[in-house]
C-alpha cells in the first residue's frame, strides 16, 4: 500500500471513529435527559431526569454535595454539544482532545467506584446499569481506545499536509530554489 | 397496609385491569365505612393492643413497615440490610432528616423493603426482630435502634437488647412473643438468587422472603437499592448512598411537574 492510499485508509478511519465518538455522546446525553417513565418531553421533565442523574452522581461520593448539582446539570448538555462539535469536525484536534479527557476521566471514576467496592449505578448511558466488569471493559477498551485513536488520528492528520498538497508544494518549493 | 402498597405499585396486569371499576367501588365502600367508623377506632385500639399482646405469632397483622401516609405522592421503597454500613449510613444521614421533613409533611411514604445479604451473618436476624417490631406496630423504634447499634450488634449478634432498650417493656414482651420460635440465623437473599431460607423458619419468615422476592424482580443487586413511584409511575432503581439535600432535590423536582 503506497503513501496516498494508507493517507486515504486512515482518513476514512478517522472519519469512521470521529463518528462513532459522536453518535456514543449523543446518545449518552440523549439517555440522561429523557423523561423518565411516560412523561412526555418537557422542561421540567428534562430538569427532573438530570435531577434523577444527580442521583448517580452522588452515589459516587467522590464530589462534595455543592458541587453534585452543576455536575450533573451540566454534564448531559456538554455531552449534547460534544457530539454535535465532533459531527461538525469543527475544530477536530481540540473537539477529540476534550472527548479523549472527558472519557478517560470517566473511567478514572468507574474504577475509583469499584475499587472502593460501590455497587452502584453506573450513570453512563441513564439509570439501571450497574458499575461492574461489563461496564469497566466497555468504556475502559472499546470507548477510551476509540477516543484515543480519533484524538491521536486528528493531530496526525492535522500536523502532516495531506498527499495532493504535498505533491503540489514539492515543486513550488523547488522552484522558489 | 404493606399488602396494598404491593397493589399498588405491582404492574397490573390485563384481566385486573378489566377488573378495575369494581375494585375501585369497592375501595370507595371500604373508605366511606372507614370514614363512619372512625371516631370509634381510638377505643378500638386498645382493645387491639391487648389482643396483639395475647394473640399468637400467627395471628398478628403483617409488619406495617411504612413511614408516613400511604397516599403521599412520591412513596420510596428502600431495599436494605440492617448489616450494610451504607444502609445505616442512608438511614442516619438521609432518611431521618427524610422521615421529619418530607415523610411528615405528607410529601414522601418512605417504605422499608428487607433485603439481608447471605454474606452478613445477623443480617436475616435482624430483619426478623424488625419485621416482628412492625407487627406490633414498633417498627420505627426498631429500625432505628438496629442502625444506631449496627457497630455493637453485629460483632456479638445480641440484637435483643437493643430491641429491647428502643422501647416499653409491655412492647418488648409482645415482640418477644411475636418471635416465637425465631432462632437465628434468619432468611437470606440467596447469592445465587432466590430466598436462602433459615435451617429454623418461623413465622416472620415468609413477610421477609416476600420482600427478598420483590427486590430479586427488580433486580436489587447490592444494599441499598431504592425505588421511587411518583403518582403510580415506577423510576428506574438506583443504588448506594445518596444525601439529603440532593435527593430533596429530586423529589422537590418531581413535586413541580
Amino acid at each position: 500500500m503506497n503513501k496516498e492510499a494508507r493517507g486515504k485508509v486512515g482518513r476514512i478511519l478517522l472519519l469512521v471513529g470521529r463518528l462513532a465518538l459522536a453518535v456514543i455522546f449523543l446518545y449518552a446525553a440523549y439517555a440522561k435527559m429523557k423523561p423518565a417513565g411516560t412523561m412526555p418531553w418537557s422542561v421540567a421533565s428534562v430538569r427532573t431526569s438530570l435531577a434523577m442523574f444527580a442521583l448517580g452522581v452522588d452515589s459516587y461520593n467522590m464530589l462534595p454535595p455543592w458541587a453534585v448539582s452543576p455536575v450533573a446539570y451540566l454534564l448531559p448538555p456538554f455531552e449534547l454539544f460534544l457530539g454535535l462539535w465532533l459531527l461538525s469536525g469543527i475544530g477536530l484536534r481540540f473537539s477529540s482532545l476534550v472527548s479523549a479527557l472527558l472519557v478517560g476521566g470517566f473511567v478514572g471514576v468507574m474504577v475509583s467506584a469499584y475499587e472502593r467496592g460501590l455497587t452502584i449505578s453506573c450513570g453512563c448511558f441513564g439509570p439501571g446499569e450497574q458499575v461492574g466488569p461489563r461496564t469497566l471493559i466497555r468504556d475502559g477498551l472499546l470507548f477510551l481506545p476509540l477516543a484515543l485513536g480519533v484524538m491521536i488520528g486528528a493531530f496526525v492528520t492535522g500536523r502532516k499536509p495531506s498527499a495532493s498538497a504535498a505533491s503540489t508544494e514539492i515543486p513550488a518549493a523547488h522552484s522558489a530554489e | 397496609m404493606i399488602q396494598h402498597t404491593y397493589g399498588s405499585l405491582d404492574t397490573q396486569s390485563r384481566p385486573r385491569q378489566a377488573r378495575r371499576p369494581r375494585a375501585a367501588h369497592f375501595l370507595m365502600a371500604l373508605c366511606a365505612l372507614g370514614l363512619a367508623l372512625a371516631p370509634a377506632a381510638n377505643s378500638q385500639t386498645k382493645q387491639a393492643s391487648a389482643r396483639h399482646a395475647s394473640a399468637k405469632p400467627s395471628e398478628l397483622p403483617a409488619p406495617q413497615k411504612g413511614y408516613g401516609s400511604a397516599s403521599a405522592p412520591i412513596v420510596m421503597e428502600v431495599f436494605s440490610d440492617y448489616q450494610c454500613p451504607m444502609c445505616r449510613n442512608l438511614f442516619e444521614q438521609t432518611l431521618r432528616p427524610m422521615i421529619a421533613d418530607y415523610v411528615a409533611a405528607g410529601k414522601v411514604y418512605l417504605v422499608h423493603r428487607d433485603f439481608p445479604l447471605a454474606g452478613h451473618l445477623y443480617s436475616g436476624q435482624a430483619a426478623r426482630w424488625a419485621n416482628a417490631a412492625a407487627r406490633v406496630g414498633k417498627f420505627e423504634a426498631a429500625e432505628g435502634a438496629l442502625y444506631d447499634n449496627q457497630a455493637t450488634w453485629e460483632a456479638n449478634g445480641n440484637i435483643e437488647k437493643f430491641i429491647s432498650e428502643a422501647m416499653s417493656a409491655a412492647d418488648f414482651a409482645r415482640v418477644q412473643r411475636a418471635m416465637q420460635g425465631c432462632e437465628a440465623p434468619g432468611p437470606t437473599a440467596g447469592a445465587t438468587g432466590g430466598v436462602m431460607p433459615s435451617p429454623k423458619p418461623c413465622a416472620i419468615d415468609p413477610f421477609i422472603a416476600e420482600d427478598i422476592m420483590l427486590g430479586l424482580k427488580l433486580p436489587v443487586h447490592a444494599t441499598p437499592t431504592y425505588v421511587i413511584t411518583y403518582k403510580g409511575q415506577r423510576l428506574p432503581a438506583g443504588s448506594g448512598f445518596v444525601s439529603w439535600p440532593i435527593l430533596k432535590q429530586f423529589f422537590d423536582s418531581l413535586l413541580s411537574q
